[in-house]
């Protein structure tokens, strides 16, 4: 329990810090974002891959664009925004989190990330 | 007068009030009684003064669990003299939540999902098998194991994140440095 201020106060700056950066600048043409670090070390991308770019894209309404970039990412920010909002109605609406985080939907979360992991590398999405 | 009552969980009534003095209730109890559209707090009735106590029991480990307090619209409509919705279906999950009354431990699945995202760094996934392993845990009524799990969870995420805000400035410094390398 004392860990979830840290870790909500740690996602708020990343997230807030970030927001005007990426529309600002693109990801694509600037040297000054970091390359995605499994990239690096490994050569295989990780499915967090092409975010960056996909953000800028999407921040700019390109969504053919972001879509290219990280398809995982049209899952994952709807999937986000109704997690919060179960987890922000946790003690007044507990079914609605209980529904959310049922095993059987992070287990498809899980394989969809893993599966979208594979094949990205196989295909060069 | 009759009341229904939801103490840490567990339904009762209908009682009087000579009944409930005899429950040993405190004020986090929940109380229902004919007239009301919903659930209320029974420190939210005034004719139940010097009914309840005070909790923080020395022998409750956790604060009590909150009982759900069903949505307003689902209560106002329909039969007004009818009790509304229970707190918890507890029948249903009866089965497979022996500890209904015990709110599931964060998942942190929301974080999981965000550093798998953004942090660049796949550790983001071993988040999310333990969002799993709470959920799983906490559906066999296995509420310590959850809870643990669900602390693990939260250092994954912590993990991810700082790894990926250390990574952006040590990228940075490298990429200078073997920039002023070459020139």
């Amino acid at each position: 329990m004392r860990l979830r201020p840290l870790l909500i106060v740690l996602a708020a700056v990343l997230l807030l810090a970030l927001g005007p950066i990426y529309f600002a600048l693109d990801p694509s043409q600037s040297s000054v974002f970091p390359q995605c670090p499994y990239l690096e070390l490994t050569g295989y991308k990780c499915p967090g891959c092409g975010s960056q770019r996909a953000f800028h894209a999407l921040l700019h309404g390109d969504i053919a664009g972001s879509f290219r970039y990280n398809a995982m990412l049209f899952v994952a920010i709807p999937w986000i925004c109704l997690c919060l909002y179960a987890e922000s109605r946790r003690t007044r609406n507990p079914r609605l989190y209980a529904r959310l985080n049922a095993p059987l939907l992070i287990w498809l979360f899980l394989a969809m990330v893993l599966i979208w992991w594979l094949l990205r590398n196989i295909f060069n999405w | 007068m009759n009341y229904w009552i939801n103490h840490k969980g567990v339904q009762s009534g209908p009682v009087d009030l000579d009944g409930m003095k005899q429950m040993g209730l405190t004020d986090e109890a929940y109380v229902w009684r004919e007239g009301l559209t919903d659930w209320v707090k029974i420190t939210q009735l005034p004719e139940l003064q010097g009914v309840y106590g005070m909790a923080g029991a020395p022998t409750t480990q956790q604060p009590a669990a909150q009982p759900e307090v069903p949505r307003q619209s689902e209560t106002v409509t329909g039969q007004p003299y009818q009790q509304p919705a229970q707190p918890y279906q507890q029948p249903q999950y009866a089965g497979t939540q022996p500890a209904a009354s015990e709110p599931c431990p964060p998942t942190n699945l929301v974080w999981a999902i965000i550093t798998t995202v953004l942090c660049c760094i796949p550790t983001g996934i071993v988040a999310i098998v333990y969002a799993l392993k709470v959920s799983r845990k906490y559906n066999e009524g296995d509420i310590e194991g959850a809870k643990r799990a669900s602390e693990t969870g939260a250092w994954w995420c912590i993990i991810t994140i700082i790894l990926g805000l250390l990574y952006v400035p040590l990228a940075l410094m490298i990429k200078s440095f073997s920039m002023g390398m070459s020139m």
